[in-house]
């Protein structure tokens, strides 16, 4: 479990358009070349590793997976309002994800997201 | 000396920037009305500092450093992050700070015996911050000291320290010798579940919001630091504990009853207003 790196992730993608997009674009691309961007010297201690399931979830953008993992909810919240937002159009609208995201995670109760 | 002229409590909720237009929807009336009728009490009171309690929600401060409580000390704050304007349509501000005050809360050279604050010269403050200060002075033109309390990433400062908290800040501003005219606000949440399986659809704990005005209008501080235990709030929706920002404007103001205390319904969740005028 990775859960400090999850949330770090989330928030690197969330809070940036350029991030936004590229990870959109190409969400296992762009993932894999996070993980190995090289730490710079002047940056504390920086293990970017995820757990295969954790790696998977976020190359299929899969929020109900992220949630069961112990993802933050408020940012695995925005993570996904972010990154599903570009499809929305006239069939699939922001309370439609609204009530899609609440069917995932409903089952689930509220994990453990305290890393 | 300064003066505490009032405080007051209200909701930041950012999808009111987009939803909230003129004249507001039928449903969220209420909410402009109330934070209406705080704008003018800042007014009619002469307000010319704010100290403004409220959260930072993983923006600035994220895991690998997060104080409990943290006092602005900047001159200039940048308002919103480019996420928030994506996300929400924020607008980018620049708030004034106001050293002098922020000095007498946190002490000089040693920290005062309230809170062991932890301070900040470089601070870019998020929605928790900016939208009070947008619906309550919009011009963005009187000084502020803005104060951050963790309410999202564990462990949480307990709800007796926000009633510290609001002590502190009740008796220094009443020691600092300045004719200054200042009020406290806290930026907060009703029950509320963000990222949850309650998101969303009104007020997730309709309960919890009653205790909770109930606490504010009747001025029962005790019974508000009871009923804040982690386990209700978190029950009530991830994000609730927001609320207890409010027990410091309580504290502050002497544990008196509110002269507004309501749960404001919308179609997101109940909003939390509170006003108290000095007497």
């Amino acid at each position: 479990m990775s859960k400090y790196m999850i949330d770090k992730f989330m928030r690197a993608v969330e809070m940036s358009d350029a991030a936004v997009a590229a990870y959109v674009a190409d969400p296992g691309a762009f993932l894999d070349e996070w993980l190995t961007e090289d730490a710079a010297t002047d940056r504390p201690a920086d293990d970017r590793r995820l757990t295969q399931a954790e790696h998977a979830a976020f190359a299929a953008r899969d929020y109900e997976a992220l949630y069961l993992l112990g993802a933050h909810p408020y940012l695995l919240w925005h993570f996904t309002e972010a990154v599903y937002s570009p499809e929305f159009g006239e069939s699939f609208g922001w309370r439609d994800l609204v009530e899609r995201y609440r069917e995932a995670v409903r089952p689930h109760g509220v994990p453990d997201y305290v890393p | 000396m300064a003066r505490l002229v009032m405080a007051a409590a209200t909701p930041h909720n950012p999808l009111l920037w987009r939803a909230m237009t003129e004249p507001a929807p039928d449903d969220l009336a209420g909410v402009a009305a109330n934070f209406a009728l705080i704008r003018r009490a800042i007014t009619e009171l002469g307000v010319d500092v704010i100290v403004l309690i409220g959260t930072d929600h993983i923006r600035q401060f994220f895991l690998e450093n997060v104080p409990a409580f943290i006092v602005g000390k900047a001159e200039h704050y940048h308002g919103t992050y480019e996420n928030e304007v994506r996300t929400f349509g924020l607008e980018y501000g620049e708030v004034t700070g106001h050293r002098e005050l922020a000095d007498e809360i946190t002490g000089r050279e040693v920290l005062t015996e309230a809170i062991d604050f932890g301070i900040s010269h470089e601070w870019r403050l998020d929605h928790g911050f900016m939208i009070p200060l947008q619906y309550l002075t919009p011009e963005l033109d009187i000084p502020v000291v803005p104060i951050h309390v963790n309410a999202t990433l564990p462990p949480l400062p307990s709800p007796r320290r926000f009633a510290v908290l609001g002590e502190h800040l009740r008796s220094t501003i009443e020691n600092w010798e300045s004719d200054a005219r200042v009020a406290i606000l806290t930026s907060g949440h009703m029950a509320t579940d963000i990222g949850g399986p309650k998101q969303f659809h009104g007020s997730p704990d309709p309960d919890f919001d009653a205790e909770a005005v109930a606490w504010m209008r009747d001025g029962d501080l005790e019974a508000a630091i009871d009923g804040c235990r982690y386990e209700r709030l978190m029950d009530a929706g991830n994000v609730t504990y927001q609320y207890v920002n409010v027990i410091a404007a309580l504290a502050a103001m002497q544990g008196r009853g509110a002269d507004l205390a309501e749960a404001t319904p919308s179609r997101f969740a109940s909003s939390p207003f509170f006003l108290w005028r000095a007497r």
